[in-house]
């Protein structure tokens, strides 16, 4: 019998050595001491993962889950997340992704959580419906690329399921490799593709009829429609909509997206939508039909010299279509080249040669990672492995790196980004290694002024005093004004700990709708967990810590926070006040501050005792 | 309750199934996509939306659809 509103109740074991399949109950005490969804996941991981194992082995499990709100129909609550060890970082890392149906489904099912263990001797899926699950073989699948695996599970069912997939490079363990959602959505930067690869676990099909029930109807409703009338007012929504992420970054012109654009894609229950089918209606890639997280992603490669769009379009399918991720990709490919220019690598071996604007000479290269094919073997264990490979020769050539993977923004990135906000030192502390997705705040992109600050602090459920260490002193001179990015980043870090264990969607364009005490009012009407705002901070608080031990068992701390030597090198990055270059010095005062506000020893970076008993986390 | 055609534009659909949770809401006081009343499949380019036969054409799908994909006219008016 269900106990909790929102949470469906079960967690689904699969043992891909055994081949066993076994169901248990989700605790309600630890569903509501981790909130749920990320949270939780983050949990059910630290107890499987036994410190040192190497991430492409049996031993490295996959949890996989989805937070109580994800099912009902509170606006763009879809998120699924995954955490295990990662091969580009060999940390733990959680990774999420838009859950597009699949989250819905997955709870429909009956479950909240999916643990992975094991190695299958040959290529399965597992195919989930209701409480029907089954290892299948997926000697026919295994092969295919992305969405062509997905298409074929997607519906092969009756009513529409959800599909979780690798590509071919996946199955190669390439370890800059990922799973995608339905087709659409990636999942796991860093390699997670690789993990399921290594697991011979091709896909994951999912399609459930339970159903998702809240405990207090009445107030879930009152709270919705005041939500779903916010959102109605928004004077961007129709924008939104109609532009996606590309009303932000207009990385072409607004007539050759409207011009290609096929159908725009939303998660379940989101009001706002920002994936994309487009078609190509013209020249040789003409009736070419391809789909992206977002359709500016669609363009990256114009970044990268390219100057026709619809050439762009096809390498990011091309790309799409082996799993491989398109930042890391890129970042490899330019080192690869300045490595055969220089002559570490034997220019024998640069065939076709590496350029970096040609359509044909990346996708050949594409190709060669994916399947590991001649030099593209090395390519393919990406800079770790290239730098392992030609040691000292190539160090020089590498790009900025942290935890031995590219940072998306930053001065030689695809996101020539250059004010260091919290998204910019987020991508150091995340022990997943580099990435933006944790470190949303105000800082976001745009510049904007100090005084729109306070508001939406308070919205991201940061305390008064905190607020007050974070932003400038009003009675400080000018020129000594500063905002307190490392304070900043420990409080993105929780609110994205609590938009992510609900399950709410945590990019820029949705989480403005929310705050800490709507969450806790949505969550404690969707599960009947008596929950105020500071309770919810708490336990958000403790799943981030958590986070932490999990890598500190691994050996991760203050000396993994490494800054890239190219960040404070002329023209690097600056200052998000004074725009003055960021020095290596002012980065570790934040590294400072950010271990401080967060209770954990600011010269080894491990939580301190008293930390976890507040969190109540003194057992871990 | 009045009743309503509900018109659809499958064209306009990103298949964020709002319609298919409203709908088993509102009559399974559950939500759950497989029992609705509508069912929007979207592959891609493709998208079908149809109605089960029990469809009430009450139009709350209707109302939930942020995309234009769904609208409702009124049809005929019962007590
Ligand atoms: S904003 Fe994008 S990723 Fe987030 S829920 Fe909506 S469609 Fe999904
Ligand atoms: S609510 Fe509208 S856009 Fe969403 S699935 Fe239903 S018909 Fe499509
Ligand atoms: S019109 Fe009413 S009964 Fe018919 S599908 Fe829509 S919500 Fe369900």
């Amino acid at each position: 019998m269900k106990t909790l509103g929102g949470f469906a109740g079960k967690i689904l074991y699969v043992d891909l050595t055994q081949k066993t399949i076994k169901t248990g109950a989700l605790d309600p005490d630890m569903a509501k001491k981790f909130v749920g969804g990320l949270g939780l996941t983050i949990k059910l991981a630290y107890d499987r993962i036994k410190p040192g194992t190497d991430p492409l082995s049996p031993d490295n499990p996959v949890v996989i889950g989805a937070g109580p709100l994800v099912g009902t129909d509170i606006p763009s609550s879809s998120r699924v997340y995954a955490v295990t060890k990662f091969p580009a970082s060999g940390t733990i890392g959680w990774c999420g992704a838009g859950g597009v149906t699949f989250g819905c489904m997955f709870k429909n099912a009956g479950y909240d959580h999916l643990i992975i263990e094991g190695q299958s001797d040959k290529p399965v899926y597992l195919k989930i419906i209701d409480h029907k699950v089954e290892l299948c073989d997926a000697g026919e699948l295994w092969g295919k690329g992305i969405l062509d695996t997905c298409e074929t599970l997607k519906m092969s069912d009756g009513r529409q399921g959800g599909v979780i997939s690798i590509g071919q490079a996946g199955e190669n363990r390439v370890t800059f490799s990922m799973a995608y959602v339905d087709g659409i959505a990636t999942l796991g930067r860093g390699g997670f593709g690789a993990v399921l690869g290594a697991k011979k676990l091709k896909a994951i099909f999912v399609k459930g009829s339970q159903g998702i029930d809240v405990a207090d109807q009445e107030r879930y409703e009152s709270l919705k429609n005041e939500l779903l009338q916010t959102i109605q007012g928004y004077r961007y929504l129709k924008e939104w909509q109609s532009l996606g992420m590309l009303k932000s970054f207009p990385a072409v012109p607004v007539e050759t997206y409207e011009k290609i654009k096929k159908r725009r894609i939303a998660c379940v229950s989101c009001p706002l939508g920002c994936k994309d089918v487009v078609e190509i209606k013209d020249g040789r890639f003409k009736g070419l039909v391809a789909r992206s997280s977002s359709a500016i992603n669609l363009f990256t490669p114009l970044a990268y010299g390219f100057t026709d769009y619809r050439e762009a379009v096809k390498l990011i399918a091309t790309l799409d279509e082996y799993g491989l991720d398109m930042f890391e990709f890129f970042g490899v490919m330019n080192f690869a080249a300045a490595l055969f220019k220089n002559g570490v690598i034997p220019e024998k071996e640069n065939i076709p040669e590496i350029a970096m604007d040609s359509l044909e000479s990346m996708e050949i290269w594409a190709g060669k990672i994916a399947g590991r094919e001649g030099i593209g073997r090395i390519l393919a264990d990406g800079f770790a492995g290239m730098l392992d490979t030609y040691k000292k020769d190539a160090e020089d050539y590498a790009p900025a790196l942290v935890k031995g993977m590219h940072p998306y923004t930053g001065p030689d990135s695809a996101l020539p980004w250059d004010l260091f906000g919290t998204m910019e030192l987020g991508q150091i502390m995340d022990f997943r290694g580099p990435h933006v997705g944790s470190g949303g705040s105000p800082t976001y992109f745009a510049k904007r002024p100090l005084d729109v600050f306070p508001r939406h602090l308070k919205r991201m459920g940061v305390p008064d005093p905190a607020i007050a260490r974070i932003l400038p002193d009003p009675g400080a001179p000018e020129d000594e004004q500063n905002l307190k990015i490392g304070s900043l980043l420990k409080y993105s870090h929780r609110w994205f700990s609590i938009l992510g264990s609900l399950g709410i969607c945590a990019r820029a364009q949705v989480n403005r709708f929310y705050n800490a005490e709507l969450c806790a009012a949505l969550y404690e009407a969707v599960t009947g967990i008596g929950t105020d705002i500071d309770q919810l901070r708490l336990r958000a608080d403790r799943v981030w810590t958590l986070y932490k031990m999990a890598n500190v068992r691994e050996g991760v701390g203050r000396n993994a926070e490494s800054i890239p030597e190219r960040w404070v090198r002329h023209p690097g990055f600056k200052n998000y006040v004074s725009e003055k270059p960021v020095t290596r010095e002012e980065i570790e005062q934040m590294i400072t501050d950010y271990y401080m506000e967060q209770g954990w020893d600011t010269a080894t970076g491990i939580p301190k005792a008293e930390t976890l008993k507040k969190l109540g986390l003194e057992d871990h | 309750m009045s009743r309503y055609q509900i018109l659809v534009f499958p064209e306009n659909c990103t298949g964020c199934m709002r319609c298919m949770l409203s709908c088993s809401r509102q009559y399974f006081k559950i939500f759950n996509p497989a029992i609705s009343r509508i069912c929007v499949q979207l592959s891609g380019i493709d998208c079908a939306i149809t109605f089960t036969d029990e469809c009430n054409h009450c139009g709350i799908c209707a109302d939930g659809c942020f995309f234009g994909a769904l609208s409702k006219q009124v049809e005929e008016k019962t007590k």
